[in-house]
């Protein structure tokens, strides 16, 4: 399982990262439209990076949850967790019903709001570069090593060995992503609360996908037992009615 | 006119405009055609259309089981016209939903795709099967007017039982697991709605629902069409919805308890206020009214009691498919004119369609009155007279494709044009400071302003003279022009120079001949250029020519005039400081970023401005 590690405290904001995405990507040019958030994704901007002050900047990617929302919302399977890690997207398969964007925990799938053609967009962690061997493009442009890619529990392991080096420099000594809904690929460092990156302010290690399992496993015996309790009724209710009818035509020829 | 007949002409007209409205949203995209965005992905469409349509067709599976399964004969009279309704519902829904889905014609995927962790892949083959269900457990009424199709329908009848479980069993999977949808986001809901056991919640309220529902659409048909009202049923639906109700109002405040939630409800915040009334309309005044047997009895009671938990189911299912994610979302989602108007096409068309088969088929006991079929006497003409003898009349018919018509063309002028022309966001003109000399340009439309002070600037560059070093080009005919009237897009570059115009007969009606050498080829750069003709287009002491007809965007004109002469004048004034961005965006540059991110650049909030008093300003003095 592959992973990014990025530390916010390393980071000077250069956007390296975002414009070796867009290169890559052949990303055209982006501003500001009537649907853009101002955390700086897009569809034409798969990683921003958010300003929080003059020297905080906090950069904004898919997570690649171990166990993703958006994926097990999607009706079609167009948004699939490889088995290296990358939640990638499959154009073919989608029929542009949003699911994912409203799933997502950490609001990231964008959508093509301009085209007539649209499709969802947001980072792959460079699925094709990764299974040649590369790396992301991100991690790769980075001048100063803020974002990093290996292997997720190398990331973890230097994640600790830096907060164990660096006592009080992080935040609650926290590693973002090491267990919020069941852990994420991309895992952050940071000296700030990074709360605001999710929807919501504390995020469970439950992931996303048992909140819906319960339901979804609950529908076969709600079909079978639907079925059975109105087969059920309607023989005993016509039994009753048939027996009233005799009742009353026996009553009636005495 | 007839009751009916008004409101047909009423239904054919928003389906005009829907029509209208549907067209411009697949030409122009979803992002021109409705207000969703990044962070409210689902609307109205989702909202209304799918997750309360669905609900609002539950009658159907109700009434069907009241009389198949539960053997009670004497609500067959309502069984059609439920049904009836039910499929109708679903094919809405179906509609609805290929306006809202990006990729319209991929719907049939979830066929072949199969993702079973998916609530909308569930969900989607439920519907799907259901409406093909709802097609069979109707079709025996249609097939009912010619006998040719007897051994079909003789069919459909004998299996109609199979049918019938088969849709409850299927209703009560999809009317839960739109309840599931919400699941997965349990940061996103309120915690007044969201509970692991909303798909359960879901199924009660579509219960209570189809059977008011079921009420509500006999009433409105009675009234329609002048027809008896069965009250006497419709009284023991109403009995029944009592349950419901109950059971639905035990639940839901009971799930509330035991995830202690209940403080929400007095917190006073927008969610509770919306809490409040859904629960007074879904549960506690239709339980009041319909204990009261008057008012259970009579049509007026039914019509309140329906009528309000139809709306308040509506109203739940819009809170939970996002009004109640406002809060954590930050959305300031409304829904746009081309979606209201298209989900309501989509109802109007549904219940024209209605229309039809009561007229059509045997519905109810008797046929409903066709206005249409009615023979109007043509006006006939009176040679000698030299008159029209006769009132002109014009069949319903025709009136109602003539509204369809001209409500379809009237449609096009509700078309987001202005929307389509602003490929980004417009920059705001330059104002002038009340009662001074100075400007406010508020470019980032944040309200972080930058202050211009128009008259220094002047001195400073020279007096009379220095016009042109700004104003470096005029629209002919006016002086000082200002900047956004040329740099009209915020970021891209927009055309200066209206080439159409100036050949249009209505425009400046000119021969090509008259920029375009004859002998050349005609392109923009061998064309004449501008001041050969507008001696009045480049101002004294304007340094600029400008070769090229396209302007660069605002932002770029804005920094390109200011921040190369304050650099070029720095060392000069002896001002070092003279070509940050801090000199003219007054507060530091993180300060405007976090604001921009508040603001979140919406045009509808708006804030009173201080402008910096004059001390404040005065450390930039050189």
């Amino acid at each position: 399982m592959i992973g990014i590690l990025t530390d916010t405290t390393k980071c000077i904001g250069c956007f390296k990262c975002v414009e070796a995405c867009k290169s890559t990507y052949n990303l055209p040019g982006d501003y500001p439209r009537r649907w853009t958030q101002h955390d700086g994704l897009s569809a034409l901007n798969w990683t921003s990076i958010v300003v929080k002050s003059d020297d905080q900047f906090v950069r904004k990617q898919c997570r690649h949850c171990l166990e993703p929302a958006c994926a097990s919302a999607c009706p079609v399977g167009a948004l699939e967790k490889m088995p290296e890690g990358p939640v990638v997207y499959h154009n073919h398969k989608c029929l542009g019903c949003r699911y994912c964007m409203m799933a997502c925990p950490y609001g990231i799938p964008r959508y093509d709001w301009d085209q007539r053609v649209p499709y969802v967009r947001k980072c792959i962690l460079c699925y094709d570069r990764v299974k040649n061997g590369q790396q992301p493009a991100c991690t790769e442009a980075c001048p100063t090593e803020a974002t990093i890619f290996g292997e997720r529990d190398e990331l973890l392991k230097i994640a600790r060995r830096r907060i164990r080096e660096n006592p009080g420099k992080y935040f609650q000594d926290r590693i973002w992503g090491e267990h919020e809904i069941g852990g994420t690929a991309v895992i952050y460092l940071s000296d700030m609360d990074l709360s605001f990156l999710s929807y919501g302010k504390r995020l469970s290690h439950e992931p996303l996908p048992h909140t819906t399992e319960n339901a979804m496993n609950a529908v076969l015996p709600a079909f079978g037992g639907m079925g059975a309790t109105m087969i059920g009724l309607h023989w005993i209710i016509s039994r009753r009615i048939q027996r009233a009818k005799e009742k009353e035509h026996k009553g009636g020829s005495e | 006119m007839d009751r009916i007949r008004i409101f047909k002409l009423f239904l054919w007209c928003i389906t005009g405009l829907g029509i209208s409205a549907a067209v411009a949203r697949f030409v122009f995209g979803l992002g021109v055609s409705t207000n969703l965005s990044d962070n409210t992905a689902w609307g109205f469409w989702i909202g209304f259309d799918v997750v309360s349509g669905v609900a609002l067709a539950a009658g159907g599976f109700v009434i069907t089981a009241t009389v198949y399964v539960m053997r009670r004969e004497e609500f067959h009279p309502i069984v059609k016209p439920a049904v009836l309704t039910a499929f109708l519902g679903y094919l809405a829904v179906i509609v609805g939903l290929l306006f809202d889905l990006g990729l319209p014609w991929n719907i049939w995927h979830a066929t072949i795709y199969w993702q079973h962790h998916s609530a909308l892949f569930e969900v989607a083959w439920c519907v799907m099967l259901y409406t093909l269900v709802l097609a069979l457990e109707f079709s025996p009424v249609p097939l009912e007017e010619t006998s040719r199709y007897a051994k079909i329908r003789a069919f459909l009848m004998r299996y109609r039982l199979v049918f019938v479980i088969l849709g409850i069993m299927l209703s009560t999977l999809h009317q839960s697991s739109l309840g599931s949808l919400f699941l997965i986001m349990p940061y996103k809901l309120h915690p007044l709605w969201y509970t692991p056991i909303l798909p359960i919640l879901f199924f009660i309220s579509a219960v209570g629902l189809g059977l008011m529902m079921v009420t509500l659409e006999s009433l409105i048909t009675s009234f329609l069409y002048r027809r008896k009202t069965e009250t006497h049923l419709l009284a023991k639906l109403g009995k029944a919805a009592i349950y419901v109700i109950a059971v639905y109002a035990l639940v839901r405040f009971i799930d509330l308890g035991a995830r202690g939630k209940f403080g929400f409800i007095f917190e006073g915040s927008r969610e509770s206020v919306l809490f409040i009334i859904e629960i007074m309309m879904v549960i506690i005044i239709p339980l009041v009214l319909l204990n009261i047997p008057r008012a259970r009895n009579s049509s007026k009671g039914l019509w309140t009691v329906s009528l309000l938990v139809v709306l308040g189911t509506v109203f739940n299912r819009i809170n939970v498919a996002g009004v109640t994610m406002v809060r954590t979302t930050g959305s300031t989602y409304v829904p746009s004119l081309s979606e209201i108007l298209i989900s309501a096409s989509v109802v109007s068309a549904a219940a024209l369609v209605f229309f039809f088969a009561v007229e059509h088929f045997k519905i109810w006991e008797n046929k409903a009155q066709d206005p249409q079929t009615k023979v109007e006497k043509m006006p006939e003409f009176d040679r000698v007279s030299n008159t029209w003898l006769g009132t002109p009349k014009v069949s319903a018919r025709v009136k109602y494709s003539l509204a369809f018509v001209l409500s379809i063309a009237v449609g096009i002028m509700f078309w987001p044009f202005e929307r389509l022309e602003s490929r980004g966001i417009d920059p705001m003109p330059v104002v002038k400071a009340r009662g001074g000399d100075t400007l406010i340009v508020n470019g980032n439309r944040n309200f972080d302003l930058v202050v211009f002070k128009h008259k220094f600037h002047e001195e400073k560059l020279g007096g009379q003279n220095s016009c042109g070093l700004c104003h470096h080009m005029n629209i002919p005919g006016d002086r000082n022009s200002g900047c956004w009237q040329c740099h009209s897009d915020m970021y891209r570059m927009t055309d200066a120079f209206r080439h159409d115009w100036h050949g249009s007969p209505r425009g400046a009606n000119l021969p090509c001949a008259e920029c375009h050498a004859p002998d050349q080829a005609k392109l923009a750069e061998t064309a004449k250029t501008c001041d050969k003709c507008h001696n009045d287009l480049y101002p004294p002491g304007s340094q600029i020519m400008v070769e090229n007809h396209m302007a660069i965007g605002y932002v770029d004109a804005m920094h390109g005039s200011c921040v190369g002469c304050h650099k070029a004048k720095k060392d000069e004034v002896g001002r070092p400081n003279l070509a940050l961005c801090s000199t003219c965006h007054i507060k530091s540059v993180s300060d405007s970023v976090n604001q921009a991110i508040a603001m979140k650049y919406s045009p509808r909030k708006s804030t009173w401005v201080t402008i910096p008093k004059e001390e404040d300003q005065k450390i930039y003095e050189p």
